[in-house]
């Protein structure tokens, strides 16, 4: 493959299914977030095989319902923009004569490098719908208010920060982007992106290095050296004082967030390790329901039916969140409150964090037998410069003692509290 | 034990039916790590009348008894929570309650059988007790108000109300605060006792097992109990009217949600997997995404998405259920409404459907990819009366001459209702 473009293959007899996914990285920026957004809403509305959205649809389901999907993602400060399409493996058709593989690669690598064109701009009409399209999947963040409730405190937390926006964009951005500017924009991003190639599925006796490369709308791309962050937490100066807010919607059951800073100094982070102490920190604050949140706040005091609390690696925080009755706000943020602190203290015993790590290690034992969950973790081992095997990912997460989950504890410091309310 | 091939899939389910009248499945799954196990009872929201096996009188329940009881199960008299337990084997374990069933679950890709101990304990002990009974309406009442700020799950219910008179898969499945509030621990014994025996339970489990050994280990773990004779459950007379066509409701959301509705007389059992297969082809014809209807919709704006599909059937009851979100709901309905009567007047493309039984073959060939789907869709089909398998063998046996005889039986206007969630 040319420079700046990967193809990864995971060759594997577990399912009935191939799965092909293009993945298109570049840097997170308030300038192109909505710029992507827009993009892979128009792509998908024709290309110049299939010019309309019902010949697409057409084609795969000709291809005994093969799904095309695609979708943006955040992975620390890089902007992924993803392409898949899933169809059934040869074997499993009626008619053996079909060559799946070769037709899903054709049909996605046409869908995203070969899009539909008119006066060197994207087709207007599509634009435009999707403008319309792209508007109204942003104004819907507020439709799930757990959701919205989590990424309000993200948002508050990384005020103008790369990770503090919202991956669909915003309104107001969307004016000034047309059918013009937004494909001279395809066009420089195509050229300069990182793109990662994953296939999935049972492939012996294919030679998908020669099927990928001899495609015709892969061949065309040209080499690069792509631009991308590679992801790696910050360090993260001391908080003098928390961040209270407080918002007001239409809800039945307030939701509490509160999002917590990880305190380390560069090279605690640069230590491989660190990724894995946190998973197994957040495993006995919040992850399972033998968790301390899980156990305190909803079994204890039966003040929540969720409660859990999640580590965000790449931009080193863990967020704790609770769907509570509005008047038990005070007593719901102190137990919490208590348990970082509890933390803190070491008041954790030796079981709690095998019970932590059995759950950690059965979901990474567990990674290979989702197709599109063993694309993902991979796809973000390569965008933070790393390859670590799910064999070693298990290794490291047995190495990790309680000095450590100790030494992570008092590291945590309270950042913002968010409710939401009525 | 009984051994049903599915070449097309190449996928085997071994199936016992014990003395003690429970059933197991069991679908090996070579080479796969996760291990998954789902029992199922057949208690659902739905069952709050009824009357025991040997006697006489009717018992009436408060609405949302099966889903305390799920929640209330993993309590044991040790004092330890079996979630507890089985979360620290590191196992993923859950459960669920719908309007039919009751299911208790786990995945796990080691400490299976050290699991599978507890697991098997708890679902035949249950400890219920007036303090831990109490301390669960708290929990179960935040669970509800969750509910109640999801506009997904009021469009759904709505439409579920306007269809249905008196049957009880109108009601929420958790009850309301109110009801929950009447439950207590000999109202969950006497449920328990009735519905949680082996006759009336299904266990299943995918990965990879040794169908023999696997069977053994689960006997062995089963503590002695008599089938028991069949419980009648008492459901209120249901019209075949719907109750009324429109139902609107006030929620903030960005875009209106709506629901169509169709209420359909229940499939006579041969009929049951066809009829489904027929209704997936109409509506994935009629609206899904090459459709016409969605092409033009998409266009203009009116819709975003594609809708979601789901025709839903037991032996008492079954409606068609097409949900999305709509700048203009009325403007789908009215277009989706056209379509069917064109479908009726004009006879189906033989192209379209021959390419939608193409897409639907391969959706059922998707299915078998992960142990998880496909344990609970045996236990959910088993529940319904269906073998799993049955889908992929009868697909090809589904013409346009059927398939137009399901659309004039079922697709009629005057059952049809329409719920609506939208903003101020």
């Amino acid at each position: 493959m040319k420079q700046g473009i990967k193809l990864h293959t995971i060759n594997t007899n577990k399912f009935k299914t191939n799965l092909i996914a293009m993945f298109l990285s570049i840097p997170l920026t308030r300038e192109n977030v909505t710029k992507n957004a827009l993009l892979t809403s128009i792509l998908r509305r024709g290309c110049q095989k299939y010019k309309t959205q019902e010949e697409i649809s057409k084609r795969l389901e000709e291809m005994y319902g093969a799904e095309f999907n695609c979708g943006l993602d955040k992975l620390g400060k890089n902007h992924v923009l993803k392409f898949y399409v899933e169809s059934i493996n040869d074997e499993f058709l009626p008619e053996m004569k079909e060559n799946m593989l070769k037709q899903s690669i054709e049909i996605l690598s046409e869908i995203v490098f070969n899009p539909l064109t008119e006066n060197n701009g994207f087709n207007e009409e599509y634009t435009n719908q999707e403008k319309e399209n792209v508007k109204q999947i942003i104004e819907a963040k507020k439709d799930n208010k757990a959701r919205y409730a989590l990424f309000r405190c993200v948002e508050e937390m990384f005020k103008d920060k790369p990770e503090g926006l919202y991956k669909y964009g915003y309104v107001e951005d969307l004016e000034n982007i047309n059918a013009k500017n937004l494909y001279e924009y395809y066009k420089e991003l195509i050229d300069s992106c990182k793109i990662d190639i994953f296939v999935s599925g049972k492939l012996e006796n294919t030679n998908i290095e020669q099927l990928v490369e001899q495609d015709e709308n892969i061949a065309k791309l040209k080499e690069r050296e792509p631009k991308f962050n590679i992801n790696k937490p910050e360090e993260k100066a001391p908080m003098q004082q928390a961040n209270n807010v407080e918002e007001k919607l239409d809800v039945t059951q307030g939701k509490l967030v509160i999002g917590y800073d990880v305190e380390a100094s560069k090279q605690e982070i640069e230590n491989e390790k660190f990724r894995y102490i946190g998973m197994l920190y957040n495993a006995i604050l919040g992850g399972t329901a033998t968790s301390k949140l899980f156990q305190n706040v909803r079994e204890k005091a039966s003040l929540a039916y969720t409660a859990s609390s999640s580590f965000s690696y790449y931009t080193g925080n863990i967020f704790v969140n609770a769907g509570i009755e509005i008047e038990n706000f005070e007593k719901a943020t102190d137990i919490i409150k208590d348990q970082i602190e509890a933390m803190k203290q070491g008041d954790f015993s030796d079981e709690d964090i095998e019970n932590a790590r059995k759950v950690i290690i059965s979901n990474i034992e567990g990674i290979s037998d989702e197709q599109d969950t063993e694309i993902i973790y991979f796809l973000g081992q390569e965008l933070s410069g790393r390859n670590v095997s799910l064999k070693q990912y298990a290794e490291f997460v047995q190495d990790v003692n309680k000095n450590e989950i100790e030494d992570f504890a008092k590291k945590i410091n309270i950042n913002t509290v968010y409710f939401l309310r009525n | 034990m009984q051994v049903i091939e599915n070449l097309k899939v190449k996928e085997k389910v071994y199936i016992e039916k014990l003395n003690n009248g429970l059933t197991v499945m069991i679908i090996p799954k070579e080479g796969i790590k996760k291990k998954y196990i789902i029992w199922g009872t057949h208690y659902g929201s739905n069952d709050s009348k009824f009357i025991v096996p040997g006697e006489n009188e009717v018992t009436e329940v408060p609405k949302g008894v099966a889903h305390f009881l799920e929640h209330k199960m993993f309590e044991q008299e040790n004092g330890r929570n079996s979630l507890d337990v089985l979360s620290s084997l590191g196992v993923n374990a859950n459960a669920f309650t719908t309007n039919t069933h009751t299911a208790y679950l786990y995945e796990a890709t080691d400490n299976f059988y050290e699991a599978l101990d507890e697991f098997m304990d708890y679902v035949q002990h249950p400890y219920f007790t007036d303090e831990n009974v109490e301390k669960e309406k708290g929990i179960i009442g935040q669970e509800i108000m969750m509910y109640d700020d999801y506009p997904e799950w009021k469009v759904y219910l709505n439409a579920l109300e306007a269809m249905y008179h008196n049957h009880p898969v109108k009601l929420d499945i958790t009850g309301t605060i109110e009801t929950i509030s009447h439950i207590d621990k000999d109202i969950l014994y006497k449920c328990y006792n009735t519905f949680y025996n082996p006759s009336n339970m299904c266990l299943v489990v995918c990965g990879d097992f040794e169908p023999k050994e696997i069977l053994k280990e689960i006997e062995n773990r089963l503590i002695e109990k008599k089938p028991e004779g069949e419980i009648k459950r008492i459901y209120e007379n249901e019209d075949e009217s719907i109750v009324k066509p429109r139902v609107e409701s006030k929620m903030e959301v960005s875009i209106p949600l709506f629901t169509i509705g169709i209420k359909c007389i229940p499939p006579k059992q041969k009929e049951k997997v066809k009829t489904h297969i027929a209704i997936e082809i109409l509506l994935n014809m009629i609206a899904g995404e090459s459709s016409k209807l969605y092409q033009d919709l998409y266009k203009s704006g009116v819709i975003l998405n594609m809708p979601s599909f789901e025709y839903e059937f037991t032996d008492d009851y079954a409606y068609i259920l097409v949900s999305g979100a709509s700048r203009n709901p009325d403007e789908f309905l009215e277009k989706f409404n056209q379509e069917i009567e064109n479908y009726i007047k004009n006879g189906i493309n033989e192209e379209d459907f021959e390419r939608t039984k193409k897409m639907i073959y391969g959706e059922y060939v998707k299915e078998y990819n992960n142990v998880s789907d496909i344990a609970r869709m045996f236990l959910n089909d088993f529940m319904k009366g269906v073998n799993s398998f049955d889908y992929i063998e009868e697909i090809s046996t589904i013409d346009i001459e059927y398939a137009k005889q399901v659309l004039i039986d079922n697709f009629t206007t005057e059952k049809q209702v329409f719920s609506v969630v939208k903003s101020n």
